[in-house]
This record gives C-alpha cells, sequence and structure tokens, in this order.
C-alpha cells in the first residue's frame, strides 16, 4: 500500500491522532488506526472516491484528477510543515520531540498549536468542516484553506469515523463508540438493502383524523 | 475557436439539466418538440452512488470542488472577495435534486403578495410577483402527481387551497418528528408531516423508498427517490426528442443581428467548441449561474450581458439561510433514521404577522443536527479534539435533534451575482462573485424564530438547549433566487410573467432567479412548478404557429 509519511512523521501524527480521539474505557483514533486512513488520502489520488460498490477505488481522470493532485500537494506542504512546528514546540518546551512527550505534554503542545490558530470569521468558517459550529445544513469551507492543526482535527475525525473502506474505523469503532448503526459495508448501501426503519418511532400519527384544516378549491 | 461538427438546429436548447431544466425537458418532448439539453456537469447514475459520506459531504463527490468551480463572496463593495463555497449544488445531470432529501411545501397565496401585505422595509426591494398562487397551483399538482410526493393535504392549517391531495400518504414518523408534534402540541402549534420527494407507497412502477441514513447530501443508490433524475429525465428521454449532452459547459449564448439568441457556445468534453442553434433558449442553470451565463455572453448590442439593459441581472439576489435551534434529551432520538431529513414542519410562523415587528416568516422543521451522520455532526459547544470531545460524541451523538429554519432574507439591490474578474474556473471564464449583506430585518426574523423553536424543543422535553442565531447569509441552503427578477415593467425587472426576457423574446430562465421574493419555505417545488407552466406557455405557442415563436411576445 503507497503512503506518504516517513516512519517519524507518522509515528508523529499517530501519536497525535491518539490525544484528539484518546483511548479511554474504549478504542480511540489509535486503536481505529486513523493513521492509516490519512497516511493513505496523502499517497496520491488513488485512495479518494471508494467505488460505490465498495469493490475498491475510483480512477480519476482529467481535471477532476488535476484537482486533487492540487489539493493533495497542499495537504502534504502543511502536514510536513506542521510536524516540524510539532517537534519545534515540543522541543522549546519539554526539551523533546513531539513522541517523546508524555500524554499531557503532548495536550499541551496540541493546546499550543490550536491557539496559534487565527480566529476570525476564516477560521469559524473553517470549523464547519470539522463538525460544525453552527449546525449549518451543508456548510463546508475549502479543505485547502484550513490550517495544519484544524487539518489534523479533522482528518483524525474523518478517520475514525468514515466508512471503513477508507482505512480507519477499523472494526467499525467509532461507530460502535457512538451507537450509528452503519452498514456491514458499502455494497449494502449500494444494493438499497441498508434501512433505518427499526430506528424510526415506534407509532404512527393517523393523519386522517387530523385533515381538517386545509379547503379544497 | 475550432469547430468540431455543427449539429442539426434544435427547437429548443435548455441550458442544465437539473430541478428546472428537466421539467421543462419533460413537457416540451411531450408536446413534440425537439430539445437538445445541455448539461456542463457529468450524467451520473443511479450505479455512481452510495452510502459514503466522506465522499459526499467532505470530498466534494457531488458538490463543485471549489479548485475547479470556485465562487467568491464578499459582504460589501468595500470588502476584497474570497473564495468560498457559497450555496453548493451538484453540477450535473438531476442538479440539486440529486444532493437534496426533498422537502416541497408549496408557497402560500401571500408569498405572491407581500408587498401589498406588509410593504416594502427600508433598504428592501420586496415586491408583489406578477403571479398569483391560482396560476402556479395547477403546476403544484402536476409536479406534486409525477413525482409521487408523500404529505398529507389539509394538515398545515396555513396551507392555500389545493385542488387535489398529496397522491402518497406521508412517510413513516421519525423520532425526532414524534418529539416535534409534541413540543407543537403542548403549545397549541398546528404541525404537519414535511411534504417530501420520496414514496411511501409503490408509484408509477416506482418502488417504495429506501431509507438509508445516507440521503441528505447523497446521491440514491436505489432510485426509489424522487428526482429531476429519476423522474424527470427518463419521462424526457422517453419521447425520444430529448437529446441530452452532458459534459457540455456553455461559455456564451450568441446573438444575431436582431439581437435575438441565435446559438449556444459550449465546450465538450474534449474540450472542442460546438455551437447549438435553435429557435428558443432556456436557462436552468439555478439563479447564480443563469445570471453568470448572461453576463458572460456580452456582445454590441448587449454591452454589459444579454437581457441587461436594466443593470438587473444578477441584483435582488436571496438564498435564505438555515440555522437551527437544538436540543438535547435523555432519551435516543436516532436523528440520522431515514438520513436525518424525513421532517415534521410547522407553518406557524410562516404568515406576516406585524406584532412581530419584522416582516414575513418562515417554514421550520424537524432534523438532524446539519448533516447528522458520525463525520459531521456536531454540537454548538463541543470542543475540536480531545477527551470530552469524544465524551460528548459518545453521550450525544443519538440523543439531539434540530428545529431548523429556512431565513426569508429580504431581497436588496445591492445583494448581487456578478462576474469576479479576479478568479478564474478551471475552463478560464470568470466566477460568481456573490456580494451579499444581510438585513435588519433577516436578523430579527432569525432571532425571533431561533428563540420559538428553542420553546418547542422545551417543550417537547429538551434537557439542554443551544440556539443557533444566523448573522450573516452563508449560502449554506443551496437555495437561490431572485437574480432575473419577473415583472411588469422592464425598468424594474429582468423577465416578464413568462419568465421570457424583456428584452430578447426567445430567451427564459426558468430556475429560480425569475422569484422576486426567496419566500420562507425551500423552493424546488415552486421552480420546477414554475418551469412546468413556462414550458407549457412556450409548447402552446410554438405548436399553434411555429413561425410565430421567431416573435414570441407576451
Amino acid at each position: 500500500m503507497a503512503t506518504f509519511f516517513n516512519s517519524h512523521q507518522r509515528a508523529t501524527i499517530e501519536a497525535a491522532m491518539a490525544r484528539i480521539i484518546p483511548t479511554d474505557d474504549q478504542p480511540g483514533a489509535r486503536e481505529a488506526n486513523t493513521i492509516e486512513f490519512l497516511d493513505r488520502y496523502l499517497s496520491g489520488v488513488d485512495f479518494i472516491y471508494a467505488r460505490p460498490d465498495g469493490s475498491g477505488f475510483e480512477k480519476l481522470e482529467r481535471k477532476r484528477a488535476d484537482a486533487w493532485r492540487q489539493r493533495i500537494a497542499i495537504l502534504r506542504t502543511k502536514y510536513v510543515e506542521g510536524i516540524k512546528e510539532l517537534d519545534q514546540k515540543s522541543a522549546s518546551r519539554f526539551g523533546a520531540e513531539f513522541v517523546f512527550l508524555t500524554g499531557n505534554q503532548q495536550d499541551h503542545t496540541l493546546t499550543d498549536m490550536e491557539r496559534g490558530t487565527a480566529p476570525g470569521p476564516a477560521a469559524f468558517e473553517a470549523q464547519a468542516t470539522v463538525g460544525p459550529v453552527e449546525p449549518a445544513l451543508q456548510q463546508t469551507s475549502a479543505e485547502i484553506d484550513l490550517d495544519f492543526f484544524q487539518l489534523l482535527t479533522l482528518h483524525t475525525r474523518q478517520g475514525f469515523y468514515s466508512d471503513p473502506i477508507y482505512g480507519g474505523n477499523k472494526d467499525r469503532i467509532g461507530w460502535k463508540l457512538i451507537g450509528f448503526a452503519g452498514p456491514e459495508s458499502l455494497a449494502e448501501t449500494h444494493a438499497g438493502r441498508f434501512t433505518t426503519l427499526p430506528f424510526f418511532a415506534e407509532e404512527e400519527v393517523d393523519w386522517t383524523q387530523e385533515k381538517n384544516h386545509g379547503s379544497k378549491t | 475557436m475550432v469547430q468540431k461538427r455543427k449539429p442539426e438546429r434544435a427547437d429548443i436548447v435548455i441550458i442544465g439539466a437539473g430541478a428546472s431544466g428537466a421539467t421543462a425537458a419533460k413537457v416540451l418532448t411531450e408536446q413534440g418538440l425537439r430539445v437538445v439539453g445541455l448539461e456542463r456537469g457529468p450524467w451520473r447514475k443511479r450505479e455512481t452512488f452510495s452510502g459514503d459520506e466522506l465522499a459526499n459531504v467532505n470530498r466534494y463527490n457531488l458538490w463543485p470542488d471549489p479548485i475547479l468551480n470556485p465562487r467568491t463572496y464578499r459582504e460589501s463593495a468595500s470588502k476584497e472577495a474570497k473564495i468560498e463555497l457559497f450555496c453548493p449544488v451538484p453540477q450535473m445531470v438531476g442538479g440539486g435534486t440529486v444532493h437534496w432529501q426533498g422537502w416541497l411545501p408549496r408557497f402560500t397565496e401571500n408569498d405572491f403578495r407581500l408587498q401589498t401585505i406588509a410593504g416594502q422595509p427600508s433598504g428592501t426591494t420586496l415586491v408583489d410577483w406578477p403571479i398569483s398562487y391560482r396560476d402556479i397551483e395547477p403546476y403544484y399538482t402536476k409536479v406534486e402527481w409525477a413525482f409521487g410526493v408523500s404529505g398529507a393535504g389539509g394538515v398545515n392549517k396555513y396551507e392555500s387551497a389545493r385542488s387535489d391531495d398529496y397522491p402518497c400518504p406521508p412517510l413513516p414518523t421519525t423520532r425526532y418528528g414524534r418529539k416535534f408534534y409534541e413540543g407543537c402540541r403542548k403549545l397549541g402549534y398546528n404541525a404537519f408531516p414535511t411534504p417530501m420527494a420520496a414514496l411511501s407507497r409503490p408509484y408509477n412502477g416506482r418502488q417504495v423508498t429506501v431509507q438509508s441514513a445516507f440521503a441528505q447530501q447523497h446521491g440514491d443508490p436505489t432510485g426509489t427517490r424522487s428526482s429531476a433524475l429519476s423522474v424527470f429525465i427518463p419521462d424526457a428521454l422517453k419521447t425520444g426528442r430529448y437529446d441530452l449532452r452532458p459534459d457540455c459547459y456553455v461559455h456564451e449564448i450568441v446573438v444575431d443581428q436582431h439581437g435575438r439568441c441565435k446559438s449556444a457556445v459550449y465546450q465538450d468534453v474534449d474540450g472542442d467548441f460546438i455551437e447549438q442553434e435553435a429557435d428558443v433558449f432556456l436557462l436552468g442553470c439555478g439563479a447564480i449561474e443563469s445570471a453568470r451565463l448572461l453576463l458572460l455572453s456580452k456582445s454590441s448590442r448587449f454591452p454589459r450581458g444579454l437581457a441587461n439593459g436594466s443593470d438587473l441581472v444578477g441584483r435582488n439576489a436571496t438564498f435564505h439561510e438555515y440555522s437551527a435551534a437544538v436540543g438535547v434529551f435523555d432519551d435516543p432520538i436516532y436523528a440520522w433514521a431515514g438520513g436525518g431529513y424525513v421532517a415534521a414542519s410547522s407553518f406557524e410562523f410562516y404568515e406576516h404577522d406585524e406584532k412581530r415587528g419584522f416582516v414575513s416568516g418562515c417554514h421550520i422543521a424537524a432534523a438532524g443536527v446539519g448533516i447528522p451522520l458520525p463525520i459531521n455532526w456536531s454540537l454548538p459547544d463541543r470542543p475540536l479534539w480531545g477527551a470530552q470531545a469524544k465524551q460528548i460524541d459518545r453521550d450525544y451523538f443519538n440523543h439531539t435533534f434540530a428545529i431548523g429554519m429556512v431565513l426569508h432574507d429580504m431581497p436588496q439591490h445591492e445583494n448581487r451575482v456578478e462576474l469576479d474578474e479576479k478568479v478564474t474556473d478551471a475552463w478560464g471564464l470568470p466566477v460568481a462573485r456573490i456580494t451579499n449583506k444581510i438585513h435588519e430585518n433577516d436578523l430579527k426574523m432569525g432571532r425571533w424564530v431561533i428563540d420559538r423553536n428553542a420553546e418547542i424543543l422545551g417543550a417537547a422535553g429538551a434537557k439542554k438547549i443551544h440556539r443557533v442565531y444566523p448573522d450573516r447569509i452563508s449560502g449554506n441552503c443551496s437555495h437561490q433566487h431572485g437574480t432575473t427578477r419577473m415583472g411588469d415593467d422592464p425598468k424594474t425587472s429582468v423577465l416578464n410573467k413568462w419568465c421570457q426576457a424583456h428584452e430578447v423574446d426567445n430567451l427564459f430562465v426558468i430556475d429560480g432567479g425569475p422569484f422576486p421574493t426567496g419566500t420562507g419555505a425551500n423552493p424546488t417545488l415552486t421552480i420546477m412548478a414554475n418551469a412546468w407552466r413556462i414550458a407549457d406557455y412556450i409548447g402552446a405557442r410554438y405548436n399553434s404557429d411555429r413561425k410565430s415563436l421567431q416573435s414570441l411576445q407576451s
């Protein structure tokens, strides 16, 4: 499987992800293998869209492929620079690279990184991608406008909760944690076999008793 | 420009194959006309869709990729515009109906005469429509029965008179719907099952809609949801007279020496330029892109853009804003059931009431929080990371829902769509630049309605409530209207009441662009009904005397 990170970068991001969704009495980002999700994403344009029946990945063509190559190149740069910054902050405060810090020290460093995130409208909008600060119906800002820390939290979340075909959410750990009765596979959704009807209300409303308001022409 | 081949002249060219373009294609081809459909995006079949939240909500699988098709936004002319994913609508065959979950409320009688009812608030360009509810009502019924809309006529006590009930009974009730009904009942509010583009029973040879969690913002792999792609496109194709050409991006509409539309020049998937001639041209690209295409089509006759002698093309743009109060409950809600938008609605705050201190009102409905799926669900006070964030996911993912509002934003002269000469798309054309400043009336309406929504959540038993007041128009509804206003006066409108350009008699705009006001309800049912109305008009004129179409006048 193609990957992007070298071993130090991979270990650093894996450690950071383990603080973003920590392991407690239940599994976290490490067990869900979110690092594999991200490393695959950054490896090129071969893992952008799963085929709808789950049989592999789409081969991107023409302008769509060009756009994704551009996007991945931008994201790679942000990760490479971000990892350097993470190590610099760790070294200046705790005298060691990020991966060698304790969990608490790593949290301090990440908090520093988060504070460095410029506030203001751009950051506010940006968080809509991570999970809306406001429950916007469907607003997402452009992924390439996010800074390293925002990308890291976003991709950790994506790796934890996306369909397992993308390499994370191993054994559907993320879905089990929050109680999402997701499909066994993408193929189930594609074939129309996946249904949420058991999670609808148990009793129906009898609307025939209510149809007394409007008038017919 | 290299001409690869010049295709045969068509009766009608429809640019765009979304909600309005597909409707018009169905109606016109069924009346015997030969229609060429030019769609800039791909023609995706249902086999290409699946329940993949990451691809659809986070990776631009359906929405325009902002690297290829950016838009820019600024609050006012003095601010610098920046690239935003403003008002994203799938640019493909089926358009917005591919990603919607299809709330299809009708507008009410007063929507068509709001200025008469409520006056014109300062700073707005609020006007009455040149048509009435009575003009559109038969077409509401036609669309509802073509789609098999599921709903219950007569339950919404604020709805205007209907000539027929919905063809299918309401969809099964969700737990978030039931909570909403409970809250409304306690407060004495009328509520009703949101009429939806989905089938509660087999209909016209189609199967009952599969209730997947992946519906809102997802294409439908089963073809059981009702959309332009699953209903009107197949209807048009069945006639054998609809020549639908996907991946064909119209750059310009060319006029002849008389200032009438002569042809559409488009770039096909190979990058070659093709010129398509026709008698009549219909624009159904969505209010933003139709305005952009008119502005791109400059000529010596129309130096400011086609049909834009009035300088009104692009102005009075309205977009709605979706905002909500969010409730946290002890018992499980499973707001992802049905995709989060198998909804329950109320029009209790829809009609204008001057006692509220603002003009007009809006549709409210119970739904999931944002996209209520694992990646994109959140709560307003959730931190971005760490143990607490994880705990909130675990505790509340299944225990929240929202009561949302479709904010009726007021039309304003300076809120507009223009060309951004500094930013081009992947085809080298200037992109749409949105200038939009929220009006005081919008802010007041937003605060007032969100407070009412919060009260309903409280009455339904929420243990914690978040109020999210809209503070700008962000384009998060994907709704778009007003950029080619219809009206009786050419000085204050771009189109006449048949949505025919005042200045160009063989040019029509059939999307939300003609809507003089955005209203407080989801627009697509009315967009399709209006497109049907216009297509009926064109078809009747054309068939009675083909030659007269050469000088179609209202």
